[in-house]
């Protein structure tokens, strides 16, 4: 556990620093990254140490987003109260759907949530009165903490972003060490070996499930936050989508690489956005390629590489 | 008057019923031989139809030609995604060849917007069939062809699994891999098979729903998923369940589109295939298999 919270406060440091000398336009791309990141995080608590699979990522940042933003609207001064009583909202939500849909497989279980975040969005679109519909809700009233005050412009953001990758961080390492997370492990390894030994699947499956949807429930009140303007298109299941396939290229279950990924190929996909109509394919390919890559290195695939790289650095 | 209002959603329903019931076969063919949910199978749909589009603008394509083209591109396109996703990831985790899957989509995406733009296109009927009055029920020309298209290809699929030696190794391979490849069947190739006859009903589809609703670059993945929730309902067991799970899909869809707004209609479709998933047994439960 160690190794990998130090790993991960290295991580954090340099990101830090890289954004303590960005300018303020480059450090809101870098906040997409990192709110990308925490989404990533928070569904490591599913399938990294569940094995469960969920695509409702989207929705349950959404959830955290409206929630903040229609209650901070309502009540300007109660951030204390509202940012841990959404995070709580949400934890109760994903553990309470997570139940039923636990006895699905991988693929089902993926459907399933994507399906939910799908309700999610028509919902959100349905309730066009409160939800402000497909035109969305601008962000009137920032979060305020004593001693700290308004939490305003991308620096603000970008502190509560990589406090909340260091906390998650720290509690998922915290927890696979624990037998909470040991139970986990043996859920996913074998689910049934899980269950004859004694482990409660379903309760212990939720609890992950809730831990990642309140993860992302904060996520997306930091969104909200950083862009002053939310709407339906921003937890659509493009986010749910790249979230899990993220999480697939940088290893579920790791705490570090996974974020790595997130940082290092959304800058890359971000700098291919001036291809016009050729972004999409490039985006595509980009992850492709990740996946191939992953899947490659962890097969051996890559092993013709040091055979074609020797005789050349023998040359050189 | 009300009477009216449900002979028109039965009509609408039908004609898109039956678009989802061939998507949801080719759900089924590539779920039960490979254990993969394809996220790329709207994009089958979109190129398929895009490509016969481009095939209509240079040549004069009558109905045989145009099914004949249909089938040659949509077996071809089936093959090409199989030998770009699971192909060259066999020995993958399920989440891996899936997620390539959903890359494989947004490179399928990305290759039709580079290549026929974004604007909708409108494929032109090449089966045209007269419309059908049943009492109340009136059925459009649209609505005729859709079902006659989608029924002879169940037809004919059923013919193809059940009747030949190829087929019947893809219908082992759904039931048993390991016991199908200890009699001789080579899983691998039953697998390609598999995708490049969804490739095939997806182009079918294609063609059925190109005349009604234009193709559009975005348009694959919500009927994907459009698919996936009549292969549920279906139950992935037989081919003609599976079909029927995609009218039913269909005649819901328009009934409830008739009583609730667009949004709420998405809402209650993605819940009834929540609840199914959850009620219903797993589908790798079941010792049927298509």
């Amino acid at each position: 556990m160690r190794r990998e919270v130090r790993s991960l406060a290295a991580f954090l440091a340099a990101v830090a620093l890289v954004g303590a000398f960005l300018p303020n336009v480059h450090l809101l791309a870098l906040n997409q990254h990192l709110f990308l990141a925490l989404n990533v995080l928070a569904l490591n608590f599913c399938l990294g140490l569940g094995g469960q699979a969920s695509m409702a990522s989207g929705a349950f940042c959404g959830l955290g987003a409206y929630g903040s933003v229609i209650l901070h609207t309502m009540w300007p001064q109660g951030t204390l109260v509202i940012v841990p009583g959404v995070a709580a909202c949400a934890f109760f939500a994903a553990a309470w759907i997570s139940k039923p849909l636990e006895k699905l497989g991988e693929g089902f279980l993926a459907m399933a949530t994507l399906c939910l975040c799908l309700i999610f969005v028509n919902l959100v679109l349905a309730f066009a009165p409160v939800t402000g519909g497909s035109n969305g809700m601008m962000v009137s009233v920032s979060p305020a903490l004593p001693l700290l005050g308004e939490l305003k412009g991308d620096r603000a953001n970008f502190a509560a972003l990589l406090f909340l990758l260091g906390l998650g961080g720290y509690i998922f390492a915290a927890m696979r060490d624990s037998r909470l997370g040991r139970a986990l492990l043996a859920c996913k390894d074998d689910s049934l070996a899980a269950s004859s030994c004694g482990i409660d699947r379903l309760g212990v499956r939720a609890v992950s499930f809730g831990i990642g949807g309140a993860f992302s429930a904060l996520a997306g009140m930091v969104l909200a936050n950083s862009t002053g303007f939310i709407s339906p298109g921003q937890f659509d299941l493009g986010l749910s989508l790249k979230t899990l396939l993220f999480l697939v290229i940088g290893g579920p279950g790791r705490l570090v690489r996974p974020l790595l990924a997130v940082v290092l190929l959304e800058a890359l996909i971000s700098w291919f956005h001036s291809l016009g109509e050729a972004t999409m394919l490039v985006h595509g390919l980009i992850l492709a390629t990740a996946l191939l890559a992953g899947y490659w290195r962890e097969t051996g695939g890559f092993a013709w590489l040091p055979r074609l790289v020797a005789p050349a650095a023998k040359r050189v | 008057m009300l009477v009216l209002y449900l002979a028109q959603a039965v009509n609408s329903g039908l004609a898109l019923g039956a678009v989802y019931g061939l998507m949801a076969l080719g759900f089924c063919l590539i779920y039960n031989s490979s254990r993969l949910i394809n996220f790329a199978q709207g994009e089958l749909l979109l190129l398929g139809g895009l490509v016969l589009f481009s095939l209509s603008q240079t040549l004069q394509l009558g109905p045989v030609s145009a099914l004949l083209a249909t089938g040659v591109f949509g077996f071809l396109l089936g093959h090409l995604l199989y030998s770009t996703t699971l192909g060259v990831m066999l020995l993958a985790q399920p989440l891996r060849q899936l997620m390539l899957t959903v890359a494989a989509s947004l490179i399928w995406q990305g290759a039709a917007v580079l290549i026929w733009g974004k604007n909708p296109l409108k494929l032109e009927q090449f089966v045209t069939m007269p419309a059908l009055r049943m009492g109340p029920v009136f059925l459009g020309p649209n609505t005729v062809t859709s079902l006659v298209l989608a029924v002879a290809s169940v037809a004919v699929l059923s013919a193809f699994l059940g009747l030949t030696r190829t087929g019947r190794a893809i219908r082992a391979v759904s039931m048993n891999a390991l016991a199908a490849r200890l009699q001789g069947v080579n899983p691998v190739r039953a697998q390609a098979l598999s995708f490049a006859l969804s490739g095939i009903l997806s182009a079918l589809a294609a063609m059925a729903i190109g005349p009604q609703t234009m193709l559009r670059y975005d348009m694959g993945f919500g009927l994907g998923l459009k698919g996936f929730v009549a292969a549920t309902l279906g139950g992935y067991t037989s081919l003609g369940k599976v079909f029927c799970g995609g009218l039913l899909l269909g005649v819901i869809e328009a009934c409830l589109t008739l009583a609730f707004s667009a949004d709420l209609k998405e809402t209650l479709t993605y819940s009834l295939l929540v609840a199914l998933l959850v009620l219903a047994p797993t589908p790798q439960s079941r010792q049927q298999k298509v």
